[in-house]
């Protein structure tokens, strides 16, 4: 609801404001909505002058169609692919991680989300060398572990050193907080951190059901509302800046007993892929306790429900190549 | 009161000289209103069989959980309308209202463009005339919605091709209506309210039709109890426009996995999606149900 204040637009002053709001005309939409001519007569103004005066706050209002062929153009140009560096996930993910779409993981603790979180952002900042926002609400990262995964990388301090620089960490712990920092990483943020470093190519929010769902339940809709508004903030952030958008969320059980990701039916029409990890529960398994399965439930790219199992160690797997805990994939794309 | 004798005047005179200008415009209008827009009542005949199809001023609703083949459909009833008459399309118009930024316009391409292939001699050049009759616009909030309505007004105007409006989502907005409404129910539904209400009037006046999805937020708690999900929880204007709806749910696919490190073909099995129609046209209610899976071309029966 946009109220109409004076010197919105030529014409618009403070007179002709007075008498619209006599006839019960405050805000745009009442003025977009209303018989220009009989509210012209009733505030004795010109009909040419109010039906310019509409057309003005319309065009400024309004949002303007695009043609399907130069979307699809602005498209083509603008969206990348990042890979997430494991080869597995990147199977299930039709190659990586898309920009402009919020692709979700969940898995209940100890599956593993918060050490793909930090494998994803250790990977693109530093093999491909572009920067991310880590939003952290659990309070679960630590330095020290993306250290550790990088000096599995590379041996150069300095090297590690660029690289954790274009990790841009945010540590928050309440909806208002998230909401608000996601705002101002829309108002100039994002190009805040992209100084020195490659542009930002991912947000990953680890976990957003964690500020989310203590509000949910019972008869208030603030909780849905505020969840709604997050979704469409981070929506907006991946679409205009073409980013990729990295969320965890928690599991709860279904009705039949089986394991379903959180925050509900209204949540899960918002990430365009979703993917659930689990622990690998299998004899073979006890030696390699950080083997994980992840399935795929959600995607417009590839058919639901495949599998695939990976190790969670891959991200810190030394190039040397020994202890024998890479399980899958022998080429190293 | 600015009323004096000589700003009268002046007033009268432009009011007549508008006056003019309006019975011109007006009666442009009117011709664009009476040109006939196209019909789109076999615009799927698996889907709407016989004349059960949308004629000119209906709405369809396409309601569902998430993963049940809404936006499939959709996007298969998009590409059916943009396509050339000979591959098989309608050659219409088409303007995409996204609310909540879904839709996938690399997915839809690619299906645009397995269709394309079929046709001899099509090319980058076929394809760009299918995407150029698509227009597309976003909207981040309900009254945003409101005024771009307003605005399309103008649009449906000065293209007589524009036969059909997609609105994806219809319920985006339904969460944090409702939070700004307060405690009263009218409140809440006003915005989505004054949209339907103008949704009827350029429907009756331009004779288009128009086709919507809409989330549903309630999963059925026990199976065969599923009528309380499936009741729609938009505001009352909007129920009345709707005259067909369509229920999209998926079939369970039956847990015959053994759980063995199966890759790719054993578990890439056919999702077979359910569309449960129902159409409240000419006062009888009518109702059937249609089945389709989804292949690397889109969907197929």
């Amino acid at each position: 609801m946009v109220v109409l204040r004076e010197g919105m637009c030529p014409g618009l002053d403070e007179d002709l404001l007075r008498d619209l709001r006599a006839a019960d005309i405050k805000t745009v939409e009442d003025l977009v909505s209303s018989d220009i001519e009989g509210l012209a007569q009733k505030c004795s103004v010109s009909y040419k002058a109010l039906f310019a005066i509409r057309r003005v706050l319309l065009a400024q209002h309004t949002a303007f169609p695009v043609s399907g062929a130069d979307l699809y153009e602005e498209l083509l140009s603008s969206t990348a692919i990042l890979s997430t560096g494991n080869p597995s996930l990147d199977k299930l993910l039709d190659s990586g991680l898309y920009t402009g779409e919020i692709t979700e993981l969940s898995g209940g603790p100890g599956s593993g989300k918060s050490q793909v979180c930090f494998g994803v952002a250790v990977h693109i900042s530093y093999q491909l060398k572009q920067s991310v926002i880590y939003i952290d609400t659990t309070g679960g990262l630590a330095a020290s572990r993306l250290l550790q995964m990088l000096q599995a990388e590379t041996s150069n301090t300095e090297e590690q050193m660029e690289a954790l620089q274009r990790i841009h960490v945010f540590r928050l712990f309440d909806v208002y907080a998230l909401l608000d920092c996601l705002y101002s990483l829309r108002s100039g943020g994002l190009q805040q951190a992209s100084v020195g470093g490659g542009s930002v190519k991912a947000v990953i929010v680890d976990s957003v059901s964690a500020v989310i769902s203590p509000l949910l339940g019972g008869k208030q809709n603030e909780g849905m509302s505020l969840m709604i508004q997050v979704a469409g903030a981070l929506k907006t952030m991946a679409k205009d800046f073409n980013v990729a958008a990295l969320v965890t969320n928690h599991v709860t059980r279904s009705g039949s007993g089986e394991v379903q990701p959180g925050l509900g039916v209204s949540w899960s029409h918002i990430p365009r892929t979703r993917i659930l990890l689990e622990r690998v529960e299998k004899a073979a398994a006890v030696s390699q306790p950080s083997l994980r399965s992840a399935k795929l439930i959600k995607s417009s790219r590839q058919p639901c429900h495949i599998k695939e199992e990976f190790d969670l160690q891959w991200w810190s797997r030394s190039e040397k190549g020994s202890s024998g805990k890479r399980k899958l994939g022998e080429t190293d794309s | 009161m600015k009323s004096d004798p000589g700003r009268k005047r002046a007033h009268t005179i432009v009011t007549s000289t508008i006056a003019r200008h309006v019975t011109v415009c007006a009666s442009c209008q009117l011709l664009a209103r009476l040109e006939a827009r196209r019909c789109l009542k076999d615009i799927e005949p698996r889907l709407f069989p016989e004349d059960r199809g949308p004629d000119q001023g209906a709405v369809v609703e396409l309601f569902g959980l998430e993963g049940t083949g809404k936006t499939e459909l959709l996007y298969h009833l998009l590409c059916r309308c943009v396509l050339p008459e000979a591959a098989g399309g309608l050659e219409v118009d088409v303007v995409f209202v996204d609310t909540d930024y879904s839709l996938d316009m690399l997915h839809l391409v690619s299906i645009l463009d397995s269709k394309l292939t079929l046709l001899a001699g099509a090319d980058e050049a076929a394809l760009r005339s299918c995407l150029s009759r698509l227009l597309f616009v976003h909207c981040y909030s309900s009254s945003q919605l409101l005024l771009t309505l307003h605005f399309l007004e103008t649009t449906l105007s000065s293209r007589p091709a524009l036969a059909l409006i997609l609105i994806d989502s219809i319920s985006a907005f339904y969460w944090v209506d409702r939070c700004e409404g307060g405690a009263s129910y009218t409140k809440q539904e006003e915005k989505l309210s004054r949209c339907a209400e103008l949704l009827g009037r350029l429907l009756r006046d331009y004779r288009i039709t128009v086709f919507a999805t809409c989330h549903a937020i309630r999963r059925p708690g026990v199976p065969s109890s599923s009528s309380d999900s499936e009741r729609s929880y938009l505001c009352r204007s909007w129920q009345r426009l709707v005259t067909h709806r369509l229920l999209c749910s998926r079939q369970e696919p039956g847990n015959n996995m053994a759980a063995e490190g199966g890759h790719d073909q054993e578990q890439r099995r056919q999702q077979i999606f359910t569309v449960h129609c129902t159409t409240f046209s000419s006062r009888v209610k009518v109702s059937w149900s249609s089945f389709f899976c989804v292949t690397e071309a889109g969907f197929s029966e």
